[in-house]
């Protein structure tokens, strides 16, 4: 999907434009100077002290080029910074990690509106952010403007990423304001112990045949409840808590079925990411036509949610609550839709659960949920800096390494046919080739158009999913058309 | 009980914070005092003015402004009139949240009110030992950081694995899910309210109790009345300023709970239904996550003109229940 240019624009538009380009080249040329300068000085002095090293604590910080980096959850990983460390001893990284979204959004929000006074050098974006910014590139840096070390700016290295996932980094009038970081690409997370015992379909491609579509997934839940109710299964957990390790006797013996899946209002989403278009409708302007009262799409992904409600194969519990952190490793639910970068979580909290998860396909196939790109925002003060660290920790070489340690799935297809990630399984997962499975899906998905009332739109239409999915609301066609009168509010 | 008790009582009641103190008596030395109260009092005064005028009053009057735009903060502004506030007194969502925001400082005043003055009564005790270390651990509560007791009731009222609910299936009830329900998750606020705000204000009260002369005990003892009586008829009529002061105080803390249904909602918009969604929540939604700014600085004007009702309404009812009238 390409963003059509505005040709059109206004004449303030292009003034601002020449202007950024004049301030950029300023910028440059003082970059420059002062790196001559501080070159000249140091090898007056000593040739042998243009090495800095900021690692080593005799090195005065005044002649380190600080960093700053604000980001939430995974986005930056350490091992990747102490790789760059080396790589690039003069650069001092300071990192602030905040997992309300006070920095990655409202902070950016206010900072731009007080003219960039106070943002980092670089910022994480959420993806849910991203059709918001892009009605506001003045905000950010625009980084087909910057070179890197290589001499490449962000037009050079499009190539190397996911189309549909770059556009979501393009503001208004073409700016490249933020780099893709991983794809979420959506696939099942299953118990397949539980599977087994409930005596159901347990083996990945069996479980991926079996819930091909939505319809199915749904009707293959009510089945694992009605079995989990059986004294059979009982007997099967119970038989289980006697046997093997103490480890696995007590891991089994905590074990508490109450539902299928985590939680249903997961579903609405990963339906509607599995379209070609969600609120907005890609009409060539960067702005798009709003479609969300007319779009089937999001009618089909309410209505899939809510007969997943009438089915009750939930559990209503929220994620990322203390229950569902506690439930994941409890066996409260079986299943979870996850995001690649969910594998990781789930390690975390449940270590005990290790080999007793497994990865199957999608229903309906292919998805995504999630994902982040890099910024550089209004008011960074060393934005070439930033943008030769963000090359080269997005650059696909990196990203292979995020993913084989932490599990994010790179935005960079050339990766998608790499022995290294196709081959890729994982222990926790029973062995499952992730990297294949997850390859898989994310080549399914179609580009959607990101607008800028996105976010707004579906945190009302959130709303009136949760009040289904937590049994507040029976009439769904009431909740329906209270989540599209929110979304009206939304400008 | 005789009426000399109350009397006493009232004459010698600590100085109220309504009313100003009486005026400094003129020193001999007129070099010393006077000569700073003329142009000197600026200077010395000017660090807090200063600071109020560009963090206080600007903002302030910058919100009243904006209340009447459509303020789009990074594209335009529009004038809009009253438009803002029409929106408001026809949004649900606000007067969802009033309502909750009322029901939770109900839930945490009252309580926390009982118990303070009942803990200060403890710690009034001349016969308790170690009355510091108790003076000292109740303040702990306080200074707690607000996010991490909100992260531990959080769990505390987890539906599934939350220690009350494996206290209440133990007692054989059904399992209640705090923060999906209205009431249950007020209470579940409330409580996290009161965890960390009635240590601090047993304090206030200890402090004002420790101010009431020992003689009006010791005539009501002469009067015949008990350790119960002498709290009824001489502790509680004391402390009727500082009652007033600390519903006053509580109520513009109560008005404007923030982090505690934030943390234990995980989200700006106060549980799916919006359930436990305060004032202060829904402003900061509107500001910070809907981008809305002239909504939002209504809001808060709003919140302001509820604040000043509350507050009158509780100095009134507070004079009365304590028996003053006046």
């Amino acid at each position: 999907m390409v963003v059509a240019q505005q040709l059109n624009g206004e004449a303030t538009t292009h003034k601002e434009n020449l202007m950024s380009k004049k301030l950029m080249s300023l910028k440059a040329a003082a970059l420059l100077a002062s790196a001559a300068l501080t070159m000249g000085v140091l090898g007056f002095i000593s040739p042998a002290a243009a090495v800095v090293d900021c690692t080593k604590a005799t090195t005065s910080t005044n002649e380190c080029t600080v960093l700053t980096v604000n980001t939430f959850g995974d986005v930056i990983q350490p091992a990747l910074v102490a790789d760059y460390r080396k790589l690039r001893p003069d650069i001092k990284l300071s990192i602030k990690k905040s997992d309300l979204d006070a920095l990655n959004g409202t902070g950016l929000f206010t900072q731009c509106a007080a003219g960039g006074a106070g943002n980092p050098d670089i910022a994480a974006v959420e993806i849910s952010y991203s059709g918001f910014w892009r009605a506001y590139p003045q905000c950010f840096f625009d980084l087909t403007k910057l070179k890197n070390t290589n001499n490449k700016s962000a037009a050079d290295i499009k190539k190397d990423y996911l189309p549909w996932r770059w556009e979501h980094g393009v503001g208004y009038n073409d700016a490249v304001i933020g780099i893709p970081t991983d794809v979420g690409g959506l696939e099942v997370s299953y118990r397949w112990d539980l599977f087994k015992l409930a005596g159901l379909p347990y083996q990945r491609d069996a479980v991926s045949k079996e819930w091909s579509t939505w319809t199915k997934f749904i009707a293959f839940g009510k089945k694992y409840l009605a079995a989990t109710k059986t004294a059979k299964f009982k007997a099967g957990l119970a038989a289980l808590a006697k046997t093997g390790t103490s480890d696995n006797k007590k891991f089994y013996a905590s074990q508490k079925p109450i539902g299928f899946m985590d939680n249903i209002g997961t579903v609405y989403p990963a339906v509607m990411n599995q379209g070609t278009e969600k609120y907005y409708r890609n009409n060539g302007t960067d702005a798009g036509q709003l479609v969300y009262k007319t779009n089937k799409q999001v009618k089909l992904a309410f209505d899939t949610t809510v007969s997943a409600s009438t089915a009750a194969i939930g559990t209503r519990i929220g994620q990322f609550s203390s229950d569902w952190n506690v439930g994941m490793s409890k066996g409260t639910f079986a299943v979870m839709l996850s995001p690649a970068w969910m594998m990781d979580y789930i390690k975390g909290q449940a270590p005990d659960t290790k080999g007793k998860w497994d990865i199957a396909d999608i229903p309906g196939g292919g998805g995504n949920q999630g994902g982040s790109q890099l910024s550089i925002p209004k008011g960074a003060k060393e934005p070439q800096e930033a943008w030769n660290f963000i090359s080269w920790y997005l650059a696909p070489a990196q990203q292979l390494k995020v993913f084989q340690t932490y599990g994010l799935f790179p935005s960079t297809p050339s990766l998608y046919s790499n022995p290294d990630l196709i081959g890729f399984k994982d222990p926790f997962f029973n062995n499952a080739p992730v990297g294949k499975i997850y390859a898989d899906g994310v080549k399914k998905l179609k580009p959607i158009f990101e607008g800028k009332l996105q976010r707004c739109i579906d945190m009302a239409m959130g709303s009136a999913i949760s009040l289904v999915a937590n049994g507040k609301e029976k009439n769904a066609k009431k909740a329906f058309d209270g989540g599209i009168l929110a979304a009206g509010k939304c400008k | 009980m005789s009426q000399t008790t109350v009397d006493n009582a009232r004459a010698s009641k600590p100085p109220s914070p309504w009313k100003p103190a009486k005026p400094l008596k003129k020193l001999n030395n007129p070099n010393a005092v006077l000569s700073l109260n003329g142009r000197w009092a600026f200077l010395f005064t000017a660090p807090f003015f200063v600071m109020f005028l560009i963090f206080g009053l600007a903002p302030i009057l910058f919100s009243i402004v904006i209340a009447f735009y459509n303020y789009d903060a990074l594209g335009t502004q529009e004038f809009i009139g009253t438009a803002n506030f029409e929106e408001l007194f026809v949004d649900s969502r606000f007067w969802n949240a009033l309502v909750n925001t009322i029901d939770i400082w109900l839930l945490s005043t009252i309580p926390m009110l009982i118990m303070s003055i009942g803990l200060a009564a403890i710690l009034h005790n001349p016969n308790l030992r170690g009355s510091t270390f108790f003076r000292t651990i109740l303040l702990v509560p306080n200074i707690t950081s607000v996010l991490a007791i909100a992260i531990v009731f959080g769990q505390l009222f987890g539906r599934d694995f939350g220690m009350v609910n494996i206290i209440i299936g133990a007692l054989g009830f059904e399992h209640v899910d705090f923060i999906q329900g209205t009431t249950s998750s007020h209470i579940a606020i409330a409580s996290m309210i009161v965890w960390r705000w009635t240590g601090y204000n047993a304090l206030i009260f200890l402090a004002a109790m420790l101010a009431i002369p020992g003689e009006l005990y010791e005539s009501a003892s002469l009067d015949g009345a008990g350790k119960w009586k002498q709290f009824i008829y001489v502790t509680l009529p004391s402390l009727r300023n500082t009652i007033t002061f600390v519903l006053i105080v509580g109520t513009i803390g109560g008005l404007q709970v923030f982090a505690e249904p934030l943390i234990l909602g995980g989200s700006y918009n106060g549980g799916d239904s919006g359930q436990f969604s305060t004032l202060t929540l829904f402003l900061f939604e509107q500001a910070f996550v809907a981008y809305k700014w002239g909504y939002a600085a209504a809001i808060g004007i709003m919140i302001t003109v509820i604040v000043a009702i509350v507050s009158v309404i509780n100095f009134f009812i507070t004079r009365r229940l304590a028996g003053d009238g006046k």
